[in-house]
């Protein structure tokens, strides 16, 4: 196997003045940083640190706010993570499909679930709910319940 | 000619889950191609968060029937990384075992679909013979064809009698057999040259940038297999080894899966003979610790990823999968492009895509004055039929 090349001295001098950096364990280091700059992050990733794939963006919703945790990857095989908050009154995040194209995919799908808006995402439209399921709706947040007087999809219950 | 817009999708009770995609085509050339999988969203990682380690693990089980015993170990595996939990090393084996006979299934299931899509139905009634051999010995050693139930937080819920391990062993020799045949003729059989060379062609630097990840990058030189780059349960103790090929395309993705069909076989063998002795569980908390866990696996389709964070209770505070179809979205969008609409079946195929495609497919020109409705069974015909016809558009 390829031993990691990539090590938490190399990812503090790229990514250091951006945020934290910490070894999470072995072939894991984690970045936390902030929106504004999250961009920056992956750009620098993306051409100092060699990583080359996006392994996937998790989204949490942590009952304060919102997280997003961009899990990169490269030939070095160690697993960088940007991870930013997102306040929940103002979730609103500049996209990233355009620098790691298989993001986009998965930012239609952190939209649906937990109503992250993607700033400049060419298409962010639905993806993984269905179409009749209404507007505004984000079932992946904590504090979401499901409102009896709405239509979540499926068969009208008239129609039955 | 005008471009026209070719709704695929959603229902199909061939296929496993279902899926929309929008073609657009310029004559049975294809343009652009959006996707829509809402259709089976089933809300599985918000019912993960309501409940405990112990009934949520036949739930993940149940996110795929084909890689059922993927959603399982990478699952539970997280959580035991979460509470520092390590299981003993027979439990690792067996976990290894049926995760490598449910990868030799689904190749071979994946086999007999794409040999399918081509019109070359007697390897499709071969390969999916072969695997009938290989579910059985996965309904001897767990109880289930499908959802085997072997995993839970702390091991493996059923041990490997010696019986259940010579009975395995005796069906190793045909199953070897069979794969080679099958190797041998993905080299010579022309009815698979013709329809899997240059089609669905993604180059590495494509690959790379797509994300693609599986046997679908793999078949584009890119060197990535977690069960190597991020070892997990056996596999840093048995020898074999990554299969790579340079081509590119359905062809290359059809080598490298059965490349990996022999390496699967000589895994299971391996942790058959040299199974340890031992305990099957530990016996874990009931809570994890407040961690986060990114647990990484490689399904037989690519990289399956399992976000987990736990937070001193018996549940999970959130679940995030991404599964492997999904990250190969992106590079099927682009490989099908300026492909043939008879391509279709055998590049969607090619990904080895977990859902269910089309019953209806519904023609609209790109004023929507003309509508017609195909099924994907006529759409595979045409496919057929075009190439036979010699491939003119």
């Amino acid at each position: 196997m390829t031993e990691p090349t990539l090590t938490i001295e190399a990812v503090k001098e790229a990514l250091g003045d951006l945020g934290t950096v910490e070894q999470v364990r072995g072939n894991r280091i984690k970045v936390t940083t902030k929106i504004e700059k999250v961009r920056e992050a992956i750009l620098r990733a993306e051409s100092i640190l060699n990583c080359d794939h996006v392994v996937q963006i998790s989204a949490v919703d942590n009952g304060k706010s919102l997280e997003l945790i961009y899990h990169l990857t490269g030939p070095h095989r160690l697993v960088l993570a940007l991870a930013i908050d997102v306040p929940r009154d103002k979730p609103e995040v500049p996209t990233t499909s355009d620098l790691l194209p298989p993001a986009g995919i998965y930012e239609r799908q952190i939209h649906d679930l937990l109503g992250i808006t993607f700033r400049g995402h060419p298409d962010l439209k639905r993806i993984i709910l269905n179409e009749d399921w209404p507007e505004g709706e984000y079932p992946l947040r904590k504090d979401w319940k499901m409102d009896p007087n709405k239509f979540y999809g499926g068969v009208h219950e008239e129609a039955k | 000619m005008a471009e026209v817009i070719v709704p695929v999708g959603p229902h199909h009770p061939a296929l496993k889950e279902p899926v929309n995609f929008k073609v657009v085509a310029d004559g049975e050339r294809i343009v652009r191609l959006e996707l829509d999988v809402s259709y089976n969203h089933r809300g599985i990682e918000k019912a993960a968060e309501a409940r405990d380690f112990v009934r949520v693990v036949p739930l993940l089980e149940r996110v795929c029937g084909i890689c059922s015993h993927s959603h399982t170990t990478v699952f539970v595996k997280g959580i035991e990384e979460a509470m520092k939990l390590q299981i003993p090393p027979r439990a690792t084996y067996i976990r290894t075992i049926v995760a490598e006979l449910e990868r030799i299934h689904s190749h071979l299931l994946w086999l007999g679909v794409a040999a399918h899509e081509i019109g070359f139905n007697t390897l499709f009634m071969w390969t999916w013979r072969d695997r009938e051999a290989v579910q059985d010995m996965l309904e001897e050693m767990t109880g289930n064809r499908v959802n085997y139930g072997t995993n839970e937080v702390g091991g493996v819920r059923r041990d490997l009698t010696p019986d259940l391990i010579q009975a395995a062993l005796k069906r190793l020799p045909r199953l070897e057999e069979r794969v080679a045949k099958y190797a041998e003729m993905v080299n010579r059989e022309e009815t698979m040259l013709l329809r899997f060379k240059g089609v669905g062609f993604l180059t590495k630097e494509q690959a790379l940038k797509l994300g693609a990840v599986g046997p679908t990058a793999r078949a584009s030189g890119v060197d990535y297999d977690i069960r190597r780059d991020d070892p997990y349960i056996a596999y840093a103790d048995v020898p074999w080894k990554v299969i790579t090929d340079t081509h590119g395309d359905v062809y290359g993705r059809t080598l490298v899966r059965v490349g990996e069909l022999q390496q699967s076989l000589k895994i299971v063998r391996y942790c058959l003979e040299n199974l340890p002795a031992g305990p099957i569980r530990a016996a874990p908390p009931r809570a994890a610790p407040k961690a986060e866990v990114l647990s990484r696996y490689e399904a037989p389709r690519g990289e399956l990823v399992h976000f987990i964070r736990t937070n001193n209770t018996d549940k999970v505070e959130r679940l995030d999968i991404r599964t492997p179809t999904l990250a190969n979205w992106t590079s099927v969008a682009v490989s099908l492009v300026n492909q043939n609409l008879a391509d279709i079946p055998v590049v969607v195929a090619a990904i080895d895509p977990c859902l269910s495609c089309t019953s209806r497919i519904t023609v609209v020109n790109a004023k929507g004055r003309k509508t017609g409705e195909m099924t994907w069974d006529e759409l595979s015909e045409h496919g057929r039929e075009f190439y036979r016809r010699g491939g003119r558009r």
